[in-house]
């Protein structure tokens, strides 16, 4: 891997290609840039980028395809921009295999710390599979149950590990409410949101400096929760 | 009852006249000694006339006939012949005969004019049946059904097919009756178009057992199919009207929606451009708060714009009928934590105080659309809110069936005679100029908010004004979901 990370961006509208090209470039990125789904596609296979930056409405094969074909045989992040028009849309591309989503309109800044989210997230899960995540003054490992907060282990019930143990091993990616319902809890429990809310509130009191202010789990308003890796 | 298949009635009938010829003959043969000639002669007239009037006139005409005879053989002297020896008796047959013969076609004549007013009353009666009937309908579908149930019994008729379409027969609905049973294979008895002054409408069909109809049926649906395609044309000219009053009415609605949108899209614009150009110039150095002066300002303008597209394809969604909310169970505090992060505080410098407990039960909405509601009337609150004060969201649960929310500011009150309106499409309090808004905002707010089954509405407070609405806890049966607290393992 060079120095430079390899940002790809597939979307139809050649003035945010444009516009994306040079910013990224600016913040010393190395950008490729694609306007269809199937160019994508191929431009993907041939150079692997470290992240891909995909538009929903594409002429000819759309987002969702791209995003299935991509997750057939890599694991690259993928951030998903949709404009709010199309709400159930990014849902079903985070249920697809997308790591993240940014709604158009976006401001750049937003755009920036997804993208390093979603790098620091691929470092993270390369290679043999992390055993233990770290976000802020919490580890959790995966292996021996062992959550810590500030190096002092934190009592966490059945329930409320699986849960943090399932947002640890996709940390950075956006879990939907479904997804997460249907794994932690299982299938028949997939519209229980009230069950997650419950659980969660519970973690981050036990987890959180200020579980009023979540710095650890976040909430994506409307579609899911994400744990935020890191130091 | 074989005897009068097998026996033609036109065969019957004459025979018959002649059993009460011969009966009265006998009759009168036991008391011929107490009556003269002429007597018998009138005798005579009654089972003639009787015969006219049962079985018609040929009967009538071979009893008289008969009569004439039996009078000449058995009562005329010589007895037993058919000569006359006496001119008397000569006169009174000659007189029986016409006499018979008038009598015959007089009452014949009576009892076709009877039929024929009886036939006339009952076509009076369903021609009357089917205009009062068609006179009551405004839709094809009725218009169509009731000619098939009128002709069905009109005709007397064991199928009636009315097929009408706006490009003739085949081409709209058909409706065949009666319903029940299978439809005839052979081909229609009567066919008869149906055409209004302009076109062919379509085609009415009629199978029945006696084949093709009579003068006076055939009369009779001509005169049924003239007054159906009237009402059918009727009914197609009203439906064009509706259309093109509705069509009338959405075209002034996108002429006020233009003008309006025209000119608030075109202010952002303006000021993006001008900030944009003015960033680009060369020969100018500006100094670091101008440009990040100009630069906020093509930010908050593009969220403006942003905004602004968000309500029109809501507006749109409205009006199309299409804002069916997605729901889900959602935690109003999320929508409103989200909603309050995006908004940026005005440049009054207001303080937005949150009261939306955690706690609340779940309410089954459509975040994006909820998301909508409050961002409108959060904005609305803002714009109106003088520099430096409060607004307010709040909400609870005053009991187990519904949330009440509420969006308040410290603003002016509005005008009562206002406060139903303003949530109609364009409408506006203050004047255009001065306040900027497409006046479809809070429209937008009704719509979502009746769509998911609660009501939204205004309300001045003491000092401030306040947007108030309710949301129901239950969804489709499905009672509210409350949270628990988390079981201890």
């Amino acid at each position: 891997m060079t120095a430079e990370p390899h940002v790809l961006v597939i979307d139809d509208e050649p003035q945010i290609l444009r516009a994306l090209k040079t910013i990224l470039r600016e913040q010393r990125f190395r950008v490729t840039t694609a306007s269809t789904g199937e160019e994508g596609l191929a431009l993907a296979a041939a150079q692997p980028p470290d992240v891909i930056v995909l538009d929903l409405s594409l002429p000819g094969m759309d987002g969702f395809e791209v995003c299935r074909q991509i997750r057939e045989w890599s694991h690259v992040p993928i951030i998903v921009l949709s404009v709010r028009d199309r709400e159930q849309d990014k849902v079903l591309a985070l249920d697809r295999g997308a790591d993240d989503y940014l709604t158009k309109p976006f401001g750049i800044e937003e755009l920036m710390a997804r993208i390093r989210v979603a790098l620091r997230h691929a470092a993270l899960t390369r290679g043999p599979k992390a055993a233990r995540i770290q976000s802020g003054p919490v580890a959790i490992d995966l292996v021996s149950h062992i959550v810590t907060r500030d190096g002092e282990e934190v009592k966490l019930t059945g329930t409320e590990f699986r849960l943090l143990a399932y947002l640890a091993a996709n940390a950075g990616r956006v879990l939907t409410h479904h997804m997460i319902l249907s794994h932690v809890w299982g299938p028949e429990y997939a519209d229980h949101t009230e069950y997650l809310r419950v659980y969660i509130r519970q973690l981050r009191k036990k987890l959180e400096p200020d579980p009023e202010e979540p710095q650890i789990l976040l909430t994506e308003p409307g579609t899911g929760y994400r744990l935020v890796a890191g130091e | 009852m074989r005897y009068p298949r097998t026996f033609p009635s036109y065969l019957l009938r004459p025979v018959l006249a002649l059993l009460l010829i011969a009966l009265t003959t006998a009759a009168l043969n036991l008391v011929r000694h107490d009556l003269n000639t002429a007597t018998v002669a009138i005798l005579y007239l009654l089972p003639v006339g009787l015969s006219t009037s049962l079985w018609g006139l040929a009967p009538g005409i071979v009893a008289a006939v008969a009569a004439f005879a039996a009078l000449n053989f058995f009562f005329v002297e010589p007895y037993f012949t058919l000569t006359v020896h006496h001119t008397q008796d000569v006169l009174v047959l000659v007189v029986f005969l016409i006499v018979a013969g008038v009598l015959s076609q007089l009452v014949s004549r009576a009892q076709l004019g009877q039929a024929l007013a009886t036939a006339n009353e009952r076509e009076a009666t369903r021609l009357y049946e089917l205009s009062a009937g068609l006179a009551a309908l405004k839709d094809e579908p009725s218009i169509v059904r009731l000619l098939a149930e009128q002709a069905l019994h009109a005709f007397e008729a064991e199928w009636v097919e009315v097929d009408i379409g706006p490009d003739g027969p085949g081409s709209g609905m058909r409706v065949r009756l009666p319903e029940a049973g299978t439809p005839p294979a052979a081909a229609p008895a009567v066919v008869a178009p149906v055409r209004s002054s302009k076109e062919r409408l379509g085609e009415i069909r009629l199978w029945r057992e006696g084949g093709a109809l009579s003068e006076a049926q055939s009369r009779l649906l001509r005169t049924f199919v003239g007054q159906g395609a009237l009402a059918l044309e009727r009914a197609r000219l009203a439906e064009a009207e509706t259309r093109a009053k509705v069509s009338e009415e959405s075209d002034r609605l996108k002429s006020a929606l233009l003008s309006s949108v025209s000119h608030e899209l075109r202010s952002p614009l303006a000021t993006i451009k001008a900030s944009a150009t003015s960033l680009s110039r060369e020969d100018v150095s500006w100094d670091s708060d101008a440009r990040r002066e100009l630069l906020s300002a093509i930010e908050e303008e593009t969220d403006h714009l942003n905004r602004l597209v968000g309500n029109l394809l809501d507006m749109s969604r409205i009006e199309a009928g299409a804002l069916k909310p997605d729901r889900k169970w959602n935690a109003l505090s999320e929508i409103v934590d989200g909603v309050v992060r995006r908004v940026r505080e005005g440049p009054g410098g207001h303080r937005i105080e949150i009261d939306v407990p955690e706690e609340l039960p779940l309410v089954a909405v459509d975040y994006f659309q909820m998301d909508q509601v409050f961002s409108n009337l959060l904005n609305n609150c803002l714009k109106y809110a003088p520099p430096g004060t409060t607004v307010g969201i709040r909400a609870h649960a005053p009991d187990e069936a519904w949330l009440q929310v509420e969006v308040t500011n410290e603003g002016p009150p509005v005008p009562a005679e206002h406060l139903e309106r303003i949530f109609d499409k364009f409408y506006r309090v203050t004047h255009a100029d001065r306040v900027t808004g497409t006046g479809l905002g809070l429209s937008i707010c009704r719509g979502i908010v009746e769509a998911h089954g609660g009501r939204i509405w205004g309300e001045n407070l003491p000092a401030g004004f306040a947007f108030r609405f309710t949301l129901p806890l239950a969804w489709e049966g499905q009672p509210p979901r409350a949270l628990f607290e988390a079981e201890a393992e």
